[in-house]
C-alpha cells in the first residue's frame, strides 16, 4: 500500500493542512459557545429541581451521552431535514457545516451541563446563605459568590471537554466537511503518502491540544489564587488541596480523557 | 424592637418550632440556650429567613412579615434588617477579608467603593484584624475567620445581629478571642441574639436568657434568674448537666 515513506512530505502536508485548521477551530469554538448556553439551560432545572423540565433535561443528557457522536452526526444530517419537512421547513439545502456545529454543540452541551451542575454544587451552600444574610438577591449571590468559584472548579473539566471536542471534530469529515481530517484524507488518497499525512495531522492536533491544556492551566491558577497563595509556605498540603477538588469532580462525572471519541 | 409571634416550623412531619413568641427590645443581648434539637438554631435562621417558617409573624423595627404568605420583596427587606454570624463562618472563599466585609456595602447598600473600604478597614481593625486585610479565608485561623464574619455582619448596620453558635466550630484556644469581640460590640448597644453553648459567656454578656426545649420556649428571664433560680424542672436539669460544678467563667 502507498508510496515509500518520505519524511519531507510530513512538513509539506503540515503546510497544506494548516489552512483547514480554521474550519476545525470554527466547529470547536462555535459548538463550545453554543454548548455552554445549552448546558447552562439544561443544568438549571437540575440545580433547582424543577419537576418536569428536570425529566426532559435528563432524557436529553442520556441521549447525547449514551450514543456515539458519529451516529448523532448522521441522525442530525439525514434525519433533521426529514423531520422539518413535516412542518414545511426546508433545510435540505443548508451546508453540512451547520448540521455539524449543531450536533457538536448539543453533544458538548450535555457534558457541559453536567460540568456546570457539579461545579455549582461544589460551592458550599453556607456561602450562599451568607450572601442572602448580607441582603443579596438570589441573582447577586449566584453571580458574585457562586459563579466565580464554580468557574475555577470547572476549569479542569472544561479543559478536558474542549480538547475532547477538538478531537471529535475529526469525525466531521464523514459528512464531507473539509476540516483537518477531511483534508488529510483527500491528500493521503491522492498522493498515497498515508503515513506522512497522518503524522502531520497528528502533530497539528497534538500541538493545539497541548496549547489549550497549558492555557487552561494558567486560567485555573489565576482563578484559584485564593487557595494557592500559601503554597510557598506549606507546599505539600496546599497543593494537594488545590488539585484534589477538580480532580474528584472530574472523576465523579466519569470523564476519562477523550472518552467520547472512542465511541465512534 | 423585634417581635416574633407564633412562629411555627416543620421539616416534613417533624415539628421543630411549635409556636414561638419572643420580644427583644432594642439594645438587648439575648442568649438562647437549650439542648441539641431544641430548635434554637432553626429559630434564629427563621429570623433571617434562611428557613421559611410555616406560620407566624416576624416584626423587626416596624417591618412585619406574615410568614404564611411572604412576599419575595418582604423577605429581602427583612434580611437587610438583620445580619447573621454563622457557626461555620461562611466567608466568601474567593474574596479577601477586606472584600468580604465590603461586599455587602458595595453590592447591597450601594456605597461608593472608597467609603465602603474605609468603613470595612475600621471594622476589621475593631475586631483586631487590621493586619489581615488582604488575607484570603484559607490563610486565616478559625477565630480570625469568625471575626471577619462578625465584621461583615457589623458593616451592614443591621437592627439585630444573629449569632448561630459562633464558637462551636472553633478550637478551644480560639474561643476566647471571638467571645471578646462579641463582648466588645455588645457593650456598644447593638441588639444581638446569640445561640450558644457557652454558659458563662451567656450569663455574663446577655441581658435576657431564653431556654428552649422541644420547639418551645420553656423559660426566659434575666440571666441571674435563669442560671441561679430556674423555675422549670427541665431548665434545672439542663443546667445541672451542663455545669456540673457550678457556673464556670472564661
Amino acid at each position: 500500500m502507498g508510496e515509500p515513506f518520505d519524511i519531507s512530505y510530513v512538513f509539506e502536508y503540515l503546510v497544506k493542512l494548516l489552512p483547514t485548521l480554521k474550519v476545525t477551530l470554527l466547529i470547536v469554538v462555535s459548538s463550545i459557545v453554543i454548548g455552554l448556553g445549552v448546558g447552562f439551560i439544561v443544568a438549571l432545572p437540575q440545580l433547582y429541581k424543577i419537576p418536569i423540565l428536570r425529566r426532559i433535561s435528563q432524557v436529553y443528557l442520556s441521549f447525547f451521552r449514551g450514543t456515539p457522536i458519529l451516529i448523532q452526526l448522521f441522525l442530525f444530517y439525514y434525519g433533521l431535514p426529514e423531520v422539518l419537512k413535516l412542518v414545511n421547513v426546508d433545510v435540505a439545502k443548508l451546508p453540512a457545516l451547520y448540521f455539524v456545529i449543531l450536533t457538536y454543540a448539543l453533544h458538548s452541551g450535555a457534558y457541559l451541563s453536567e460540568m456546570i451542575r457539579a461545579a455549582v454544587g461544589a460551592v458550599d451552600r453556607g456561602q450562599v446563605e451568607a450572601a442572602y444574610s448580607v441582603g443579596m438577591t438570589g441573582f447577586q449571590a449566584f453571580t458574585r459568590i457562586v459563579l466565580p468559584q464554580a468557574m475555577a472548579i470547572a476549569i479542569p473539566v472544561f479543559s478536558n471537554l474542549v480538547i475532547a471536542n477538538l478531537k471529535d471534530t475529526s469525525l466531521a469529515f464523514s459528512l464531507g466537511i473539509m476540516e483537518l481530517t477531511g483534508k488529510s484524507q483527500t491528500l493521503a488518497v491522492m498522493s498515497r503518502h498515508f503515513v506522512e499525512t497522518y503524522i502531520s495531522l497528528a502533530i497539528i492536533y497534538f500541538v493545539i491540544s497541548f496549547g489549550l491544556e497549558k492555557l487552561f492551566h494558567l486560567i485555573e491558577n489565576k482563578l484559584l489564587r485564593h487557595e494557592r497563595r500559601l503554597s510557598s509556605e506549606d507546599k505539600e498540603p496546599r497543593l494537594r488541596k488545590g488539585k484534589e477538588k477538580p480532580f474528584r469532580i472530574a472523576a465523579k462525572l466519569g470523564f476519562g480523557r477523550g472518552g467520547t471519541e472512542n465511541e465512534a | 424592637m423585634i417581635k416574633l409571634t407564633q412562629i411555627k416550623k416543620s421539616f416534613g412531619r417533624n415539628e421543630v418550632l411549635k409556636g414561638i413568641d419572643l420580644t427583644v427590645e432594642k439594645g438587648e443581648v439575648v442568649a438562647i440556650l437549650g439542648p441539641s434539637g431544641s430548635g434554637k438554631t432553626t429559630l434564629l435562621r427563621c429570623l433571617n429567613y434562611l428557613e421559611k417558617p410555616n406560620e407566624g409573624q416576624i416584626t423587626i423595627d416596624d417591618f412585619t412579615v406574615n410568614c404564611k404568605r411572604p412576599d419575595k420583596k418582604d423577605i429581602h427587606t427583612l434580611r437587610q434588617k438583620s445580619a447573621m454570624v454563622f457557626q461555620q463562618y461562611n466567608l466568601f472563599k474567593h474574596k479577601t477579608a477586606l472584600e468580604n466585609v465590603m461586599e455587602g456595602l458595595v453590592i447591597v447598600k450601594k456605597l461608593p467603593k472608597e467609603d465602603a473600604r474605609k468603613k470595612s478597614v475600621e471594622l476589621l481593625e475593631k475586631v483586631g484584624l487590621g493586619n489581615k486585610l488582604n488575607a484570603y479565608p484559607s490563610e486565616l485561623s478559625g477565630g480570625q475567620q469568625q471575626r471577619v464574619g462578625i465584621a461583615r455582619a457589623l458593616a451592614l448596620n443591621p437592627e439585630v445581629i444573629l449569632f448561630d453558635e459562633p464558637t462551636s466550630a472553633l478550637d478551644p484556644e480560639l474561643v476566647g478571642e471571638v467571645l471578646a469581640v462579641i463582648r466588645k460590640i455588645a457593650k456598644e448597644g447593638i441588639t444581638m441574639i446569640i445561640v450558644t453553648h457557652e454558659m458563662g459567656f451567656a450569663q455574663d454578656v446577655a441581658n435576657h436568657v431564653v431556654f428552649m426545649d422541644g420547639g418551645v420556649i420553656v423559660e426566659e428571664g434575666k440571666p441571674n434568674e435563669i442560671f441561679n433560680y430556674p423555675k422549670e424542672e427541665r431548665t434545672k436539669q439542663f443546667l445541672k448537666r451542663i455545669t456540673p460544678e457550678g457556673v464556670y467563667s472564661i
